[in-house]
């Protein structure tokens, strides 16, 4: 592990992973949606909701 | 009163023991996010899901000696356990604990300052956040301060379940702040880089963190929807998380092994009559195995830990008591010729295993060939040890001459000419008043059931 690891603050590396992270998974998101509805154009069926069960 | 050696990072209050029960100080700096933890609703939300530990108030706080401040008795749990303790299932369940708790906050408009799986303890069969003071305001913007120590303290010890092997958590001793990721990325199969999220949330971020000194506390604005599609992505992939299998020697030792249903049939009716026979509340199961004799006890009033050294077989019955909404057995991982040591600040910080592992009645039901031969441990090291852990003893002996000792001794020398019933007898009584022993029928084996002569041993 590299030493200077040490003096950097936990938490300041990961800021600007996050805002990638989160970036991707919109873009990813989107495209999912975008492909539901290709998909339900085509099948003629409502898109079903995302199984989003939090707990 | 003065906080207990765990409780030292946090200077917005600490815990303490007073007249054996644990509670929580808060100091008037901490107000702001506690007042709103209990006027938001929040607190009373998470309680009755049971995602918090609840607490009351205690008005005279003078007599601990506080002239400010508020002083929180939390409920009380029976037995502690620490995350190196846990098989995956309890792990995967402690961190969507915690994502669910870090969403349910953000909307409270709060949000959790920490992510350390010891905020976690498993009571009544399920995990529990028992950190009340993680919660702080929500900062407009500003990305979650804990998501790193989130990815090293959970996501690392899941992921190396997931794809090395189940016993993998354990690193998680060596490494009690969270495993780091340039260590963890060395460990983990090539192959994971081409997981979208194991990339992302493991691989560029090792790479990142490591080179952005000078990006450190950047404007950077993170919306409130960017960190709610943050943490449903890590639900999501903690979700889709397994262990690692293998079948182990342990898998089904009750129901495939030799000795067969007859033996287990004659044995459960001696531990029956043996217990029925004794008072007692608290029972550590030691070599609990798929915990078969732990859950004759399941839903009464008795306060059970059931301790294996076998990650699967933990698994399994933690997964049983959480499906079948058991609540008082609490599973544990421990390998009993190295059990868990005092770790953290000074050692002080998380006690051993010994330490905690204290009750009225220890089983040690076919434990003592595999101390005793498979780990060449004295029988007389063996009953003292034993004697620190409870008053009651119901301890099988397992003579030379049975299959399964032959079995230890296949491969290797037998240098164990002090492994006999007459010595394994006066040992014993050196510690216990032996109440009562029965041979299980059709086997040499024998049970006895002891008591403690050394009261506070």
């Amino acid at each position: 592990m590299k030493n200077f690891l040490l003096y950097i603050d936990p938490g300041s590396g990961s800021y600007l992973i996050q805002v990638i992270i989160a970036a991707v998974l919109s873009t990813a998101f989107f495209f999912k949606n975008f492909w539901y509805k290709i998909k339900s154009f085509f099948t003629k069926r409502k898109p079903e909701e995302e199984e989003n069960n939090v707990e | 009163m003065l906080p207990l050696p765990s409780s030292y990072r946090d200077n917005d209050g600490f815990v303490f023991e007073y007249q054996g029960n644990i509670f929580r100080y808060i100091h008037p700096r901490y107000y702001t996010p506690y007042n709103q933890l209990i006027q938001s609703g929040l607190y009373q939300q998470l309680t009755s899901k049971k995602w918090l530990i609840c607490h009351e108030e205690i008005t005279d706080n003078l007599k601990f000696g506080f002239d400010e401040g508020r002083v929180l008795l939390p409920e009380q749990i029976p037995f502690i356990i620490y995350p190196y303790e846990w098989s995956f299932a309890m792990w995967q369940d402690a961190a969507l604990l915690t994502l669910n708790i870090a969403s349910a906050a953000l909307k409270s408009n709060l949000f959790l300052k920490d992510a350390t799986p010891f905020n976690i303890q498993f009571l009544k069969g399920k995990p529990v956040f028992i950190d009340t003071l993680s919660f702080k305001m929500y900062e407009q913007g500003k990305p979650w301060i804990a998501y790193r120590q989130f990815c090293e303290s959970f996501l690392a010890p899941l992921l190396l379940m997931h794809y090395c092997n189940h016993d993998s958590y354990k690193l998680f001793t060596v490494y009690p702040n969270g495993i780091p990721l340039e260590i963890l990325t060395t460990l983990l199969p090539k192959k994971c880089k081409w997981n979208l999220n194991v990339y992302l949330h493991i691989y560029l971020q090792a790479k990142i963190s490591g080179t952005s000194k000078k990006k450190a506390n950047s404007n950077l604005n993170f919306s409130k929807q960017k960190q709610e599609i943050l943490l449903e992505g890590l639900k999501d992939m903690v979700r889709k998380l397994s262990p690692k299998k293998a079948k182990t020697t342990w898998d089904d030792y009750y129901t495939d092994t030799i000795l067969g249903q007859d033996y287990l049939n004659a044995k459960t009716k001696l531990v029956q009559m043996c217990l029925s026979k004794i008072n007692f509340t608290t029972i550590i199961d030691l070599g609990a195995n798929d915990g078969h004799f732990s859950l004759f006890y399941k839903n009464t009033e008795k306060q059970i830990v059931a301790v294996d050294g076998d990650a699967n077989c933990i698994n399994d019955l933690y997964c049983k008591i959480r499906d079948e909404k058991i609540t008082n057995i609490l599973p544990c991982i421990n390998t009993l010729n190295t059990p868990s040591p005092a770790i953290g600040w000074n050692d002080n910080e998380r006690d051993s295993f010994n330490k905690r592992m204290k009750a009225d009645l220890v089983l040690a039901l076919a434990l003592v060939h595999h101390l005793a031969i498979a780990c060449n441990v004295p029988l007389t090291m063996i009953a003292d040890w034993l004697e620190a852990r409870g008053k009651y003893l119901l301890i099988e002996f397992v003579p030379k001459t049975d299959e399964k000792v032959q079995l230890l001794l296949q491969n290797r020398k037998d240098i164990f000419n002090d492994y006999t019933i007459e010595n394994f007898e006066l040992t014993f009584s050196k510690k216990y008043q032996i109440i009562l022993h029965e041979k299980i029928t059709g086997t040499e084996r024998m049970l006895y059931l002891m008591k403690r002569i050394n009261e506070t041993a």
